[in-house]
């Protein structure tokens, strides 16, 4: 057991390991300046001597980032709800998924800026929302399609209301579907909170910080806020993936019975 | 007690199927003609197989019945009910090629679905599926997964669900195409059990003539192109015990389906499923 996850968590060390002691020596080989690239022992000391400031900046984005992702969650699922009984191929989620890809979401966050307070969270929050809704609903709307024919005609044989089809064989069916637009959704909430604070607002978050710090040529610590995004959003991928796991049942865990 | 006895005893009319004919894609320039003025009479107590060239409408026929297609001409009558009337009182239970179990439920939940949704009440669903576990010789797999289980396992676990609420008929769609030579003999032997026990008129799809022959009262041969009932033969091989497969009625019930099968211009390549060419 123990040397199956040590297996799992050797090769990832051992490739970061390699790339952080190149690029370090590649910095002081060449003799690059941080405005190029920082070292890592730069960014690391940077990092440690700031870590209250981290953690306060990282605190604040990662709380709109987490609001941004309920409502957009809450939001995609109520919209694949409505679409599914709409949409029966899914050959229709796809050019609607792609559609609404190129729509400069981030963008609207100036203009959100100006119908909310500024001073507020809420017009990030919205911009995040407005992100993580497209993966949850193009995911949940294929799972709750992409139902087995036979499966239908057995439910069809059972006299099942669509009520009652949507209940038993769709929604539990669409569970794997949306646990892939939330591992999407979750890194994805971090950059979206992130990017729209470099429109204006309140100063205390990473994206704030980022650009101040990058304003005043202090690259070291420009690259420690961004090693502190990078971790953020480590976070709530590995809190999906936990949540994952607790709710849907995992073949290794069902007990045999002899 | 036979099957023949059981079909003496019990002589109404389980289905009535008279010049019934079924079109898909009617008009267009795929349009097919599926069915085409088919008759057919089924006892209750009976078991008969459909057997044909692939295409030739077997499912399409079940699905009729079943009244998960509609039909265009004809009249089908199930226990004297249109197929609606009798799919919505729950008539009959359905097993496909593919078991078509809900991963997320355990063996035992998937079995009480059908009841669940006739709204049966906890501890008489939990008594009921116990019973069919018993019936189907899964009770130590009650509450492993679906993927757990071998494809056999599945197809009984299948079969269990069709019978979950009683009904009087079961169509059986192919339930054993997937599975290997020796496994599919064993169910066989399994579903003339479960027959024997519950004196279920069935109605059932498949491509192996010796399967056919051994498990039915009645082969229904049918034709493609359009879809008709060209032979219905009758097998009279009593009860079925370990000699019965290599008997010399068994062989002639056999052959006399083969002859049935070919006379009507098919090759009938679809026929050569495992055991078929002893
Ligand atoms: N939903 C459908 N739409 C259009 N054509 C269909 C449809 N279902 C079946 N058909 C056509 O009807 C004919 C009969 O099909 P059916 O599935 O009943 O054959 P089958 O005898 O069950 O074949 P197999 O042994 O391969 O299962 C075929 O020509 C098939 O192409
Ligand atoms: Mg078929």
């Amino acid at each position: 057991m123990m040397n199956t996850k040590l297996g799992h968590v050797w090769p990832p060390i051992l490739v970061a390991t390699l790339f952080l002691g190149g690029w370090q020596l590649l910095v002081v080989v060449q003799d690059l300046k941080p405005f190029l690239l920082p070292a890592p022992s730069l960014i690391a000391s940077e990092f440690s001597s700031g870590a209250a400031m981290m953690w306060g900046a990282a605190y604040y984005t990662a709380t709109t980032a987490f609001l941004g992702l309920i409502s957009g969650t809450v939001l995609g699922l109520i919209t694949a709800l409505l679409a599914q009984r709409f949409i029966t191929v899914d050959k229709l989620v796809a050019p609607l998924a792609a559609g609404l890809a190129t729509v400069p979401i981030i963008a609207l966050t100036p203009i959100l800026n100006n119908m909310f307070n500024i001073t507020s969270r809420t017009p990030r929050v919205l911009v995040t929302a407005i992100i993580v809704l497209f993966p949850i609903f193009v995911n949940v709307t294929r799972g709750l399609i992409q139902v087995h024919a036979t499966q239908l005609e057995l439910m069809r044989s059972l006299n099942a209301t669509p009520r009652t089809t949507l209940r038993v064989l769709r929604i539990p069916n669409a569970i794997p579907f949306f646990f892939t637009g939330l591992k999407i959704a979750a890194p994805l909430s971090v950059i979206a909170a992130l990017v729209a604070e470099y429109f204006g607002g309140p100063q205390q978050g990473l994206g704030s910080r980022i650009a101040s710090a990058a304003a005043n040529t202090a690259y070291g610590r420009a690259w420690a806020y961004v090693l502190a995004a990078i971790i953020t959003g480590l976070i709530f991928y590995l809190a999906i993936i936990a949540l994952e796991r607790l709710v849907t049942p995992r073949k290794a865990q069902v007990s045999t019975t002899t | 007690m036979t099957p023949t006895q059981l079909d003496s005893k019990n002589p109404g009319s389980a289905l009535a199927i008279s010049g019934l004919s079924k079109v898909f894609n009617a008009g267009n320039p795929n349009e097919v003609t599926a069915l085409s003025d088919v008759h057919l009479d089924v006892h209750t107590g009976e078991f008969i197989s459909l057997i044909g060239p692939s295409g030739c409408g077997k499912s399409t026929l079940l699905r009729v019945i079943g009244d998960l297609t509609g039909f265009d001409s004809g009249s089908v009558q199930v226990s004297g009910k249109s197929p609606q009337d009798a799919r919505k009182e729950r008539l009959y239970g359905i097993a496909f090629q593919q078991a078509a179990l809900f991963d997320w439920r355990t063996v035992t939940r998937n079995i009480e679905l059908p009841l669940e949704l006739a709204g049966w009440q906890r501890p008489q669903r939990q008594e009921r599926s116990a019973e069919l576990l018993d019936m189907v010789q899964l009770s130590e797999f009650a509450h492993h997964r679906p993927w757990e289980l071998s494809g056999g396992m599945q197809q009984r676990v299948a079969i269990a669900r069709s019978l979950a609420v009683d009904p009087p008929l079961l169509l059986m769609d192919e339930p054993f195409g997937a599975l290997d030579e020796m496994t599919r003999e064993r169910m066989q032997n399994e579903l003339l059990k479960i027959r024997m026990e519950t004196g279920k008129t069935i109605v059932f799809v498949t491509h192996s003539i010796p399967e056919a022959v051994y498990l039915s009262d009645r082969v229904v041969v049918m034709s493609p192109r359009p879809g008709r009932i060209t032979a219905e033969i009758d097998v009279d091989l009593g009860d079925r015990e370990e000699m019965t497969r290599e008997s010399d009625h068994f062989f002639r019930c056999v052959t006399s389906v083969r002859e049935a099968l070919r006379a009507h211009g098919t090759s009938n390549s679809t026929s050569s499923s495992p055991g078929g060419e002893i």
